[in-house]
């Protein structure tokens, strides 16, 4: 297990000095003059060269790289040209709004998924089963800025049932502030005991969670089900069957416990599509994570932003498909570590 | 000499493929989603193709403006409505079909064509050019999907260009990584070794004899990529990195449409309703191609 560790850390480790590598080159190589647009527009040149030499952006291209590599290694990540902070504080101050989001959304996906296919595997051929395929299909073709905007006119426009955006009623933020521990609106107005906030943030995080979560609930249906009509040609379903074992525990404990672990496989693709998934439903719903900053930062060719915000996903990327390996080993004794 | 003796092996290969093609549309007619899904992709080509003149009105469809009717209810004379520039938006959704099918063929192609080669070096040589070819593919594979899309657009300036050479860029290692295994599980395979025995250059080997048996993979994936790309190219438009106005483009459209939302629902609504078709008719016939030309499949 250490010898795997060790392993998948230094392959890792080289996939990550390429990815820098990739993002260094790309804010680098781009006709948009870096120092220009630190400066701003009505810059006289003299000022832009002077940027231009505080920026280090004089220095030869590896020797820059070179700077930025053990700038980032030292927690110094630049500064965001479009608000003026710490790009690294900027991730940091909306970090836990996106995470809440993710695992919302990721909580939704793995029971409304796991749930759809087992029973389009029961239903093996039938009428239920190629319906739900064409559930689970829809879900992952659905583009998620229009899911978002569609729930938006049902159930916030038409019905008045929910709220269209932010992360909890802006008057609350006066009336009953919430204590800061985590950042984690829900986790942190549980905690202090500030139900106003918390009811008014799981009435915010509803829709976005689950136009989040369709994609998700799509891939992992369709897994689930494949992996289930495999677990139930086995022969100890037969043999469990045979023992009178009642149809319930045979399928939902006996077969599906075997048929995740190969399900598993998907989830790291599936965390992966939720890292950008959720910058367009944050940019929907106006939820104040770092999808919104990521978009701004996009649209300003703000580089030290998006090379943070670039650099920041390929780490999450590659430890969440490191995490999958690992779970999918101790869940599947065939999967040896090889 | 050597070309015609080379056919040998590969026939062997493979055998009678028209009863395999035969088998696999039988596997794939069976499905009754697979149909849904052909019906779909059919039509969406059909309107590409035919959109000037089914369309109502295809200036507007183009984007010339016509402020005096601008956002119009969907009503007989307008059945999806009009845009906040007067625009008909059943002709811009017709005409988005061509910029949708467009880029996603581009994207496609431009992948395969950087992808393919790669993965058949990779995988045929083996050593160092495979664990070269492959770590580049691992780095590039290491963004999480659309991220690096979206940066490079951003850095080279949006335009529905710059979206599919992006696109494309962040593409092309999925047909590597595919391309390589199907070739580094032939190459040892005694047609293989026939075929270099007979003194068969390594690109005639690749081309003649890898290339064949990794078509239909590249064949399904490609079909799938179709429609996430016209996904992620309206997913870039969205974002303002894609199509420029007054393009018709589905991403555009929606994103357009966004800011008053509550009042014209239909502008957004018919555009992502246009996007999400799309993409679900290429998944849908994907996934049948899948198990259609899966010989395990077959035999259920």
């Amino acid at each position: 297990m250490a010898r795997f560790l060790a392993r998948r850390a230094a392959t890792a480790m080289v996939v990550l000095l390429g990815v820098s590598f990739i993002t260094f080159m790309l804010a680098r190589v781009v006709p948009a003059d870096p120092a220009a647009s630190y400066v701003g527009q009505h810059a006289r040149p003299a000022e832009v060269e002077e940027a231009r030499r505080a920026l280090g952006l004089d220095r030869p291209l590896l020797e820059q790289y070179w700077t930025y590599l053990k700038d980032v290694a030292s927690g110094d990540w630049g500064t965001s040209i479009g608000t003026k902070r710490s790009v690294l504080s900027e991730i940091g101050s909306r970090f836990p709004a996106t995470l809440e989001l993710l695992l919302a959304a990721i909580a939704i996906a793995a029971v409304l998924g796991t749930v759809l296919g087992v029973v389009a595997a029961r239903r093996h051929g039938r009428g239920l089963d190629a319906a739900l395929r064409l559930f689970s299909t829809a879900g992952i073709s659905m583009p998620a800025f229009w899911l978002g905007l569609v729930l938006q006119i049902v159930f916030c426009y038409r019905l008045g049932l929910l709220p269209p955006t932010g992360r909890y009623a802006s008057d609350l933020q006066f009336t009953s502030p919430v204590e800061q521990i985590t950042g984690f609106v829900l986790f942190d107005s549980l905690v202090t005991g500030n139900f106003a906030v918390f009811g008014s943030a799981v009435e915010h995080l509803l829709l976005p969670a689950l136009t989040l979560a369709a994609y998700p609930t799509g891939v992992i249906a369709r897994m689930v089900r494949a992996s289930m009509l495999e677990a139930l040609s086995q022969d100890y379903v037969r043999a469990a069957r045979a023992y009178g074992v009642r149809e319930r525990v045979v399928v939902w404990r006996i077969a599906l416990r075997n048929a995740l672990p190969p399900a598993t496989t998907v989830l790291g693709l599936t965390l992966a599509y939720l890292l950008t998934g959720a910058f367009f439903v944050e940019v929907v719903f106006n939820w104040p994570g770092l999808g919104q900053f990521t978009a701004d930062a996009l649209l300003s060719s703000d580089y030290p932003a998006i090379m943070g915000v670039t650099l920041l996903g390929a780490i999450g990327y590659i430890l969440v498909n490191l995490a999958v390996d690992l779970v999918q080993a101790r869940l599947d004794p065939r999967v040896r570590l090889s | 000499m050597s070309a015609e003796l080379a056919t040998l092996p590969r026939a062997a290969a493979s055998p009678a493929p028209r009863s395999r093609l035969r088998g696999a549309w039988e596997v794939f007619a069976r499905d009754r989603l697979a149909l849904v899904g052909l019906a779909i992709v059919v039509l969406l080509v059909l309107v590409a193709v035919l959109a000037p003149w089914i369309a109502p009105d295809p200036a507007q469809g183009r984007g010339a403006a016509a402020v005096a009717q601008r956002n119009l209810a969907p009503s007989l004379d307008h059945l999806l409505g009009t845009d906040p520039l007067g625009r008909d938006v059943l002709s811009r959704v017709i005409f988005g079909a061509r910029s949708a099918l467009g880029v996603a063929l581009a994207v496609v192609s431009l992948a395969i064509a950087i992808g393919v080669p790669l993965g058949l070096l990779a995988g045929y040589r083996g050593g160092w050019v495979d664990e070269a070819i492959m770590r580049v593919t691992d780095t590039f594979l290491a963004f999480p999907p659309l991220l690096l899309a979206m940066v490079i657009v951003s850095l080279l300036g949006p335009s529905l260009r710059n979206a599919a050479l992006a696109l494309a860029i962040s593409w092309w290692p999925w047909y590597a990584r595919l391309v390589r295994g199907v070739a580094a599980s032939l190459r040892e395979r005694p047609f293989v070794e026939g075929a270099r025995a007979l003194g068969l250059s390594d690109a005639a080997v690749m081309r003649r004899h890898l290339l064949p048996n990794a078509l239909g993979p590249i064949v399904v994936q490609a079909t799938v990529d179709v429609g996430s790309v016209i996904l992620a190219a309206a997913s870039l438009a969205f974002l303002g990195l894609g199509a420029q106005a007054p393009a018709p483009d589905w991403g555009l459209m929606v994103f357009d449409g966004r800011a008053a939302i509550f009042d014209h629902w239909w502008y957004s609504t018919f555009a992502g309703l246009a996007i999400f078709l799309a993409v679900l008719g290429f998944n849908l016939v994907g996934d049948a191609l899948r198990d259609a030309l899966d010989p395990r499949e077959a035999r259920r």
